[in-house]
């Protein structure tokens, strides 16, 4: 029976602070000590701080580790997960108070964490975003089972205008209208396009939200697909992205499996697919 | 997936299983793991707590987790209970057999197992 989770980040940020080498070190030092039947390591994506990678966190006390390094993780488990003795010199606090002895101080107490409030990066560094049933059990898949089954396409489109969702590139345009304006659009054939290839400088949103919650960019767009009747769907997402690539491909598999994506899902009659294309090159002006 | 039933079953059985991360219920099964605590027997006390509250369906408003050295070792496997709004109550030579019955009357009924907590009990 597990009674603690371990998750590590496995953000690009983290992956090249040397996240990957931690996690192996963790769970064989886990096995060395026996305790790898009841403590889990969960690789999650990022957690938006990843000036302090790599980063750890140890739930259910919601301890925040930051810089861990290799040498660091035998003290973690022979203190923290073996006897219940935070290692007070790794938690990242930047509250300029003492932490009392024993104190729980975890993310949420953090000056960084305490105002902000995820939406769309919600799951990020909470869930495995390699695991569909964690997403799921984060409401996942809810929202495209409730259209699905409960409203019409202009009912959705409704609900996404009354939301006032815009586009996040820049513009700002109302997503309702212009859903509304594709589903009025008369073809036999309609696609909903992912735009996954962020050029600004230094843009890491795309890229945060394929890593760390692969599921929620495929439900969305199957929700957009029944908005405006369309049953086919392409993510474009940069090679340079190779986490993002990779998760997404687990995670178009998974809801495949589940028929989450594919033929009469949720017996509605819709059908729905997604599939990736990688960039190819381009020339950066 | 045909059904919603069916997304909501997957849903249920996976939320036990991350509940883990939300830390915020209102209570607080807390076992101390020194190495006083370890040596005589913590560990499968803190194993037997945490299968009994997932066994009773208990792992979304309850969390099991360690502390160090509270100071009494003579006292262990010592474990505290937190709940919000009450005070504190510290069970003592605590064992995994013990741990069920304190999460059936205590935690599930309500009833603190009095006989078990540190006031009446003799070192």
């Amino acid at each position: 029976m597990i009674r603690s989770h371990v998750l590590v980040c496995g953000g690009t940020g983290c992956t090249s602070s040397g996240s990957v080498a931690m996690g192996e070190k963790l769970e064989n030092e886990l096995i060395a000590r026996g305790l790898d039947d009841e403590i889990k390591v969960v690789r999650t994506g990022c957690f938006g701080l990843c000036a302090l990678g790599p980063i750890m966190i140890v739930y259910p006390e919601g301890t925040f580790y930051s810089h861990v390094t290799l040498d660091d993780i035998p003290e973690i488990v022979e203190e923290h997960l073996l006897k219940g003795r935070v290692v007070e010199r790794l938690i990242y606090n930047d509250t300029g108070k003492e932490l009392n002895h024993h104190e729980v101080f975890s993310l949420n107490d953090t000056g960084f964490y305490k105002k902000q409030k995820r939406l769309a990066l919600r799951n990020c560094g909470v869930i495995n975003p390699e695991s569909i049933d964690e997403y799921i059990a984060m409401d996942g898949y809810a929202a495209l089972g409730k259209a699905l089954t409960e409203m019409t396409p202009a009912q959705v489109i409704q609900t996404i205008k009354d939301s006032g969702l815009r586009g996040r590139g820049g513009g700002g345009f109302s997503t309702g209208t212009k859903w509304d304006f594709a589903a009025k659009s008369v073809s036999d054939k309609k696609y909903v396009v992912c735009n996954g290839d962020e050029g600004d400088p230094g843009a890491f949103m795309d890229r945060s939200v394929l890593e760390g919650d692969p599921h929620t960019v495929l439900e969305a767009m199957a929700i957009a697909g029944y908005a405006i009747g369309a049953d086919e769907g392409y993510i474009y997402v940069r090679a340079e992205y190779p986490i993002a690539v990779a998760r997404l491909q687990i995670a178009i598999n998974q809801a495949r499996e589940y028929g989450l994506l594919g033929k009469d899902i949720f017996s509605s009659g819709f059908n729905f697919d997604v599939q990736l294309r990688l960039e190819i090159g381009r020339a950066h002006v | 997936m045909k059904s919603l039933a069916e997304l909501a079953k997957i849903r249920e059985q996976m939320r036990d299983k991350i509940s883990l991360r939300e830390g915020s219920n209102s209570t607080r099964i807390v076992v101390g793991m020194a190495t006083c605590g370890i040596a005589a027997g913590a560990r499968p006390v803190l194993n037997a707590f945490v299968e009994e509250i997932s066994k009773e369906g208990l792992a979304a408003t309850v969390t099991v987790t360690q502390t160090g050295c509270i100071g009494i070792c003579q006292y262990e496997p010592v474990v505290e209970v937190f709940e919000s709004g009450k005070e504190k109550v510290t069970y003592v030579k605590m064992t995994a057999d013990r741990a069920k019955r304190v999460v059936a009357e205590h935690i599930k009924g309500g009833k603190i197992v009095s006989e078990y907590t540190i006031g009446n009990t003799k070192a």
